[in-house]
């Protein structure tokens, strides 16, 4: 750590992690709903509020993880404190706060009533007020320092504008639903294959500058091209949404077209990151967990993201399967490859620059962490994907009725719910190391010296 | 700046302006197929009810949503309006076992407005979607139709009548299985089965079809008597 206001990141992740084992926790208690027919919490933790839960805290925990690091990245590249380290905590304040109110609210139908966006109004405006006090805080701080400002945290500040300007699409209640549907994913599809991108694009970028030690021109130049290339795919690409929901024909063309290129940056990302990660074996010490986890995001995103979406993406294939447990099967392997798994990396990458421990062999607990989350992942992804080919075969295809065909579904949510169960674990124990990564060493128990850039303002 | 940049970033730009223009073309179009003109103050209300009690979190809507319930976006075509409100009004009426949705107790002007609401949505041009089930071919649809047959079977399915009764290993368990039902019943003893359930057994749990119009009701019966 050189600077006394990136400390806050550390209060943004951990608040990010205790979050994401939350979000877990209800996401067991879905599938559990799923597989047992009798629903003892029916009347007091529906499915609906369940669900609500599990989804807000994803978006939820994601989003903290991505400010809490955008705010160490960019004092870190400017070289610089943050404006103001007050004004960053009021902040995580505010969203806290908010969320608490939301999830609360939920348990007693206090409710806007669409997915991901179900929080009232009230708490979406003191959202929007978080996030201008975030793009302010941010925004003094580069208008501050605008001599050093470097092209990766100019298009981190142009993500983050993008997410908050998206979401002001979300807030008003629409009579037409279909318009409703039109603009909800303006918030949804163009944060996570737009803004989200973005400043996921500029974060890997600046942390492969710190694991791997690779030059900034080289990543610069691929992170620019890789940029433009999501939203040129992506923003039409939205077309993919515009199918079946009483929009007209020709986004059948146009979305099938350019959503099936939206892989190629996704690739692009991987064979990069491959690359830079194939330099770091030159170095002398390497953050083995950081990099683990970030080459493992880049390969996981084009599989979740690019591979599972393009599998449905032609109208053709996504005429049957718009709908069913595929969405679903898609949606956790994505969330969990391009933002969770980074979200964890980042982790892996600051928490211990801010404490000053070393990261250089990693740890027993950090690696079964690693592996347990990984692989019951793609478990739960795999079973969720095998319901839903059921679900479309007997369902759309057959004509039978819901209910039914979930009865032959149960066996493959049984097989979920061991993957969630173990995926639990690991969020326990990842949970562990890095808890014990971010506690601040004494000054005892230094085992090397700070290295010489550790002195402010050089 | 390189000149590949450059010719990114303009060809970015440039589609983000014609993702803006297909906006406001597309929004145009949608109020013939979305039907905008029908949206009434009933179905605006039924919007609210179904947002306030955030029904999307268990089924989608148009596709979208969560899948731990059907999919509504042709409920009302599927069931009609008779159905939806009684099930509304308790949803284990209709569905007595397996999974359930809780009863939200709902005043009748909240339901009007709901199934209003999903009446609307059911007349939205969908292009097509969701896709009709190729399970049955149209050679066989317009024979089992001309003999009648195949009516009342649409109208036991659709009126959920499987989420209880079987007929040849398909459908619940908790009611009687219906496989040979036309060889054990006559039709008029069905016929009152269906108007009135407890007119037999006091502690039936089977909700009255009285309200399905005459012809459906003959149609059904037909069709439950062709099972021998």
């Amino acid at each position: 750590m050189r600077y006394k206001s990136q400390r806050i990141a550390r209060e943004y992740l951990l608040a990010a992690l205790m979050l994401f084992l939350l979000q877990v926790v209800f996401g067991i208690l879905n599938i559990a709903k799923y597989i047992w027919g009798y629903d003892p919490l029916l009347n007091v933790i529906p499915f609906n509020v369940s669900r609500a839960i599990h989804i807000n805290l994803l978006v939820f925990w994601l989003l903290l993880a991505l400010m809490g690091a955008t705010y160490y990245m960019v004092a870190d590249e400017l070289k610089t404190e943050i404006y103001s380290a007050k004004l960053g905590r009021l902040q995580l304040g505010i969203l806290l706060l908010s969320g608490v109110a939301a999830i609360v609210g939920y348990l007693f139908q206090w409710n806007f009533g669409m997915p991901f966006l179900e929080q009232p109004t009230v708490i979406k405006l003191a959202i929007v007020v978080a996030a201008l006090i975030f793009l302010a805080n941010i925004g003094l701080t580069m208008f501050k320092n605008h001599h050093t400002l470097t092209r990766m945290t100019a298009t981190l500040l142009g993500g983050m504008v993008m997410l908050a300007v998206m979401f002001l699409f979300g807030i008003p209640f629409m009579d037409n639903l279909s318009t409703q549907y039109y603009y909800w994913w303006w918030v949804i599809h163009l944060w996570v294959e737009g803004a989200w991108e973005l400043i996921a694009a500029s974060l890997v970028g600046w942390a492969l500058i710190k694991v791997t030690g690779v030059s900034r021109r080289r990543i610069e130049g691929w992170v620019f091209a890789e940029v433009c290339l999501v939203l040129l795919t992506g923003i039409i690409g939205t077309g993919h949404h515009y199918y079946w929901i009483g929009t007209p024909h020709y986004w059948l063309w146009w979305g099938a077209i350019f959503s099936a290129a939206e892989p190629i940056p996704i690739l692009m990302m991987l064979v990069d990151t491959v690359r830079h990660m194939l330099g770091a074996r030159t170095l002398r010490s390497v953050n083995t967990l950081g990099l683990a986890w970030l080459g493992a995001s880049a390969f996981v995103h084009f599989m979740g993201a690019g591979v599972w979406g393009f599998g449905q993406t032609l109208p053709q294939i996504n005429r049957w399967t718009h709908g069913t447990q595929i969405t679903a099967s898609h949606g956790h392997f994505a969330f969990w490859g391009a933002y969770g798994m980074l979200a964890i990396a980042l982790m892996y990458v600051i928490l211990p620059e801010l404490s000053g421990r070393d990261t250089e062999h990693g740890g027993k607990v950090g690696f079964t962490a690693f592996v347990s989350l990984n692989f019951s992942m793609i478990f739960m992804v795999m079973a969720l994907l095998i319901a839903g080919i059921i679900q479309v075969y007997f369902q759309r295809v057959m004509g039978m009725e819901y209910l039914q065909v979930q009865s032959y579904m149960r066996m493959w949510y049984a097989v979920v719910l061991v993957a969630g169960s173990i995926f639990f674990v690991g969020t326990v124990l990842v949970l562990s190391d890095l808890l014990r990564l971010s506690r601040p060493i004494r000054t005892a128990e230094h085992v090397s010296e700070p290295e010489p850039e550790t002195v402010p303002g050089d | 700046m390189l000149w590949t940049h450059k010719i990114l970033w303009i060809a970015t730009l440039v589609s983000a302006f014609a993702f803006l223009g297909m906006t406001v073309d597309s929004l145009h179009r949608m109020s013939a197929s979305t039907h905008a003109d029908q949206l009434s103050a009933q179905v605006i209300e039924g919007k609210r009810v179904w947002q306030h009690y955030d029904c999307n979190d268990c089924h989608t809507i148009l596709g979208i949503g969560a899948y731990y319930a059907p999919d509504v976006t042709k409920s009302y075509s599927q069931r009609g309006a008779p159905w939806l409100r009684k099930f509304l009004e308790n949803p284990a009426a209709m569905y007595p076992s397996g999974r359930q949705m809780p009863n939200f107790h709902l005043s009748s002007a909240q339901i009007d407005s709901l199934v209003a609401y999903l009446g609307w949505v059911s007349r939205i041009d969908t292009n097509g979607w969701p896709p009709s089930p190729e399970g049955v071919t149209p050679a066989e649809d317009a024979q089992r139709a001309a003999g009648g047959e195949l009516a009342g079977s649409k109208i036991y399915l659709a009126q959920g009548c499987n989420a209880c009764h079987t007929i040849q290993g398909s459908g619940g368990t908790i009611a009687p299985d219906l496989t040979h039902v036309g060889s054990r019943r006559n039709k008029s003893w069905i016929l009152a089965q269906i108007n009135d359930p407890r007119r037999i057994n006091a502690q039936s749990v089977m909700p009255s079809f009285a309200q399905l119009p005459e012809s459906a009701k003959q149609q059904l019966v037909d069709y439950l008597d062709s099972l021998k």
